[in-house]
């Protein structure tokens, strides 16, 4: 993705609206805002993109920390809905929140722990309730 | 206060001193006696003053008490606003609190769809594994979790995983206490491996098509290749400004002018067949006409031959020779337009 700076303006404006059949959104590049955002959204929940972002420097800039600060409506209604993958997209949503995991997540190490973790994590959540 | 009893209390003394005097002297004298009874009511007088001023006193100091009381609460009042204050301030301030107050309902089928949607993201398919060994017991604690790092729980997952498949969520014992039944449990799967109840390796994937294949909650790092922001960034790399910018569209736009461009090569082609043939039903219909003349000719110059041999000699060219020809001509002409139909 591309490194140069963004602008602040990106992250100050309103969520998309839902969409609707007979709304006439802007397209970029054949996708709506709300698709594209949704897009992002969930692909922050794979720790290996984020630690993509992170060798990047996106986390370090101010703009994309604004921005992530304003993805938050998706943790609401009636954006939430939308979400398929909510476990490790909203967490990874809360913790890119906090400074120090954003430079945290640099580290290969961390990246792959929270790979294993969640493979893991999968697999035992229903089994608990099972046992 | 004190001052004013105790000249009271001298005049008492003076007067009755001198009724006493008086009286000692066996001359007892009516004057003094009346000062006595005089400053005895002064002094009375002097007492209910002192009574008043006790009783001012007293209710002044339950007064002062009571604004001390007063006092003493208005600070705590104060003191717990202050806090109150404090703490509302210290309370990191939630943006969406209105957002949360807002009630969105939504129908059991609405939560039921959902539910649908998002199962294949967050609960495995039967069969996969994850590398977990789902014949021990589940781990009970957080602290189980948090002990086993990265690294040892990746371990597991090679050197473990045999005892994976469809048949271990059955026997997943329920064991609430860590420790020694825990390390007992593990040890049973370990003996199983070992039996002849064990498949071989290479028969695993046969009775489980899903063994070693992983589950992620997340989108796959492909898969956030060849989604819409990956075709974006190729817009912006391609030197195309993505905004309004819709591939199907365009798609659909190079189509048209495709179809339009062949539309008008064909009306082009038609156009010049069109052109030609008039050309050539031109050159035909010009070629007939001097076959026809030329034929004509001949007729002509056959039928003056005969006529020549008819008519006598003195009538032999002129008028009727020229009229001869002109019907013929028209009959001729006739039979022409029916040919060419």
């Amino acid at each position: 993705m591309a490194s140069e700076p963004m602008s602040i303006e990106s992250s100050a404006q309103d969520p998309p609206p839902v969409p609707d059949v007979t709304s006439q959104e802007p397209k970029y590049g054949g996708h709506t805002r709300f698709e594209l955002e949704l897009e992002f959204v969930q692909a922050l929940g794979n720790p290996e993109y984020v630690n993509y972002l992170a060798s990047r420097k996106f986390l370090q800039n101010p703009a994309f920390v604004a921005y992530l600060d304003y993805l938050q409506y998706w943790t609401r209604p009636p954006y939430l809905q939308y979400i398929t993958y909510p476990t490790s997209c909203l967490k990874m949503l809360e913790l890119l929140q906090v400074e120090r995991f954003r430079k945290d997540i640099l580290s290969p190490n961390l990246t792959h722990a929270l790979v294993t973790e969640g493979m893991k994590a999968a697999v035992e959540w229903h089994r608990e309730s099972l046992s | 206060m004190d001052k004013k009893l105790d000249a009271s209390f001298e005049r008492v003394e003076k007067a009755l001193a001198v009724l006493i005097d008086s009286m000692t002297k066996f001359t007892p004298s009516e004057k003094a006696a009346n000062d006595v009874v005089k400053a005895e009511r002064e002094l009375f007088l002097g007492l209910e003053e002192l009574e008043v001023h006790q009783r001012n006193v007293a209710r002044i100091r339950q007064l002062k008490q009571e604004t001390e009381a007063l006092d003493a609460q208005t600070k705590q009042t104060i003191s717990a606003l202050w806090e109150m204050r404090k703490e509302l301030v210290a309370v990191a301030p939630t943006k969406f609190s209105p957002a949360k107050e807002e009630k969105h309902p939504f129908t059991t089928q609405q939560l039921l769809d959902y539910a649908r949607r998002i199962s294949r993201n967050t609960l495995p398919p039967p069969g996969v594994t994850n590398g977990v060994d789902l014949s021990t017991a589940a781990p009970t604690t957080p602290d189980d979790q948090a002990a086993t790092g990265p690294n040892a729980s990746f371990a597991t997952s090679i050197g473990g995983g045999g005892g994976g498949g469809g048949s271990g969520q059955g026997t997943a014992a329920s064991t609430p206490a860590p420790g020694v039944q825990d390390s007992f449990v593990s040890q049973v799967p370990s003996q199983s491996q070992t039996g002849a109840t064990e498949l071989p390796v290479h028969l695993k994937p046969a009775v489980n098509p899903l063994e070693n294949a992983p589950f992620f909650t997340f989108p796959t790092i492909d898969r956030i290749r060849s989604g819409a922001l990956a075709q974006y960034q190729d817009l912006i790399n391609r030197g195309i400004d993505p905004k309004n910018y819709d591939p199907e569209e365009e798609e659909r736009r190079i189509k048209q002018e495709e179809q339009d461009r062949k539309d008008a090569e064909e009306r082009a082609r038609q156009e010049r067949e069109e052109q030609d043939r008039r050309m050539r039903e031109e050159r035909e219909r010009m070629a007939r006409e001097r076959e026809l003349a030329r034929q004509q000719q001949q007729q002509q110059e056959g039928g003056m031959d005969r006529r020549g041999s008819v008519l006598a000699p003195g009538q032999a060219g002129g008028q009727p020779a020229r009229a001869a020809p002109k019907q013929f001509t028209f009959l001729d002409e006739d039979d022409d337009d029916e040919d060419e139909d």
